[in-house]
């Protein structure tokens, strides 16, 4: 630094001869400081047209699962209920038919417990029908097949019982011939 | 730099800092004049002056929070004037730096120690310079800069601000030897 700048520097207060209008000057700060701060620029992103699609398609997009998770659990308590008609009318009968079969001295309770080890397949099969149900399948076609489950085991066990009926029927005609 | 001095003010600032209208104008009233005049010999209009200086109070007192007293208030005030200062410029397109400022730095020049001068006529001298090279003066001689911090403000390396403030020292020693 040569002399020519350490005079200045050293000197640097007498630049400082212009005089501002301070009481001016505050009174305009002041007034900016009064005012309230301004709030935080918020920009409207809904104002660009292509988000006012998005936002629309999203709303839609949200109301649909609303309603369909609605209507599901709407249809899962009306196929719950549907299930437990089947079985209190299905479960009445099949326990009627299979009372009348174990009623029937025809057959002896070897034959009877043989026959009607038939029943533990089809019951593991109408378990495997109601864990479908519970996985959320189509409900109609799974309740067929426990409807059809339940018919099979009564069908069979009321064949068993109109044949031994009947062959009974048929001795009881031999009998009576063989009398007359 | 001297905790002391950096600390210069400290009870005001705090005061400021929570608000307090009498402490912010006892803050402006003692500096309310140096930062008028620093700005004053950037941008030479009052009413520019005036309408910088007003702004850069409020932007002071609105971010006081962030001062550490890693600088003086001053020196920070300052700053904040002396950029408010030259992007009022930059926004008039006002020329803040010389035309060839990248063209002719790379000589470095010989200076002849320069003699003592009567203020005044430096002042006036520095008046008569061409607008690109006033800046690089007041910021190196008056505000105390240096040619980093220059560079910084203007936008320029330190190397060019550096080149740059040689010519105008001798150009301003040559108008100021006319006067």
């Amino acid at each position: 630094m040569d002399d020519f700048e350490k005079h200045i520097r050293e000197n640097k207060a007498l630049f400082d001869f212009h005089e501002a209008d301070k009481s001016k000057i505050w009174k305009n700060i002041e007034a900016r400081l009064d005012k309230p701060q301004p709030k935080p620029k918020v920009i409207r992103l809904i104002n660009y047209p292509f988000l006012k699609v998005a936002a629309v398609f999203l709303i839609g997009l949200g109301l649909f699962f609303i309603a369909n998770i609605t209507t599901s659990n709407t249809e899962k308590s009306e196929v719950a209920q549907e299930l437990i008609d089947i079985d209190m009318h299905y479960k009445g009968l099949l326990s009627y038919n299979v009372k009348l079969l174990n009623k029937n001295s025809s057959l002896t309770t070897e034959q009877k417990e043989e026959f009607l080890s038939f029943m533990d397949d089809l019951d593991v099969e109408y378990e495997a029908l109601k864990k479908e149900l519970l996985r959320g399948l189509d409900s109609e076609i799974v309740l067929e097949a426990i409807v059809a489950n339940y018919k099979k085991r009564i069908e069979l066990i009321e064949n068993l019982l109109k044949q031994i009926n009947s062959s009974e029927k048929n001795i009881s005609n031999d009998k009576e011939t063989y009398i007359l | 730099m001297d905790q002391n001095i950096l600390n210069t003010h400290k009870e005001l600032v705090e005061k400021c800092k929570l608000g307090d209208r009498i402490a912010q104008h006892k803050l402006y009233m003692l500096y309310i004049d140096a930062m008028y005049n620093v700005c004053k010999r950037i941008v030479k209009i009052d009413e520019d002056a005036e309408d910088i200086i007003q702004d850069c109070f409020i932007e002071a007192f609105g971010k006081l929070s962030s001062f550490r007293y890693e600088s003086t208030f001053g020196s920070w005030l300052k700053k904040i004037v002396i950029n408010k200062s030259i992007n009022h410029l930059k926004k008039r397109k006002i020329q803040i730096v010389p035309l060839n400022n990248e063209i002719y730095h790379l000589k470095e020049e010989t200076i002849e120690n320069s003699p003592k001068m009567d203020i005044k006529k430096v002042s006036k001298g520095i008046e008569l310079l061409p607008a690109g090279y006033q800046q690089i003066i007041n910021l190196y001689l008056i505000e105390g800069y240096d040619h980093v911090e220059i560079g910084e403000v203007l936008g320029i390396t330190a190397s060019t601000s550096k080149s740059q403030y040689h010519r105008a020292k001798k150009k301003l020693i040559e108008i100021i030897n006319r006067l």
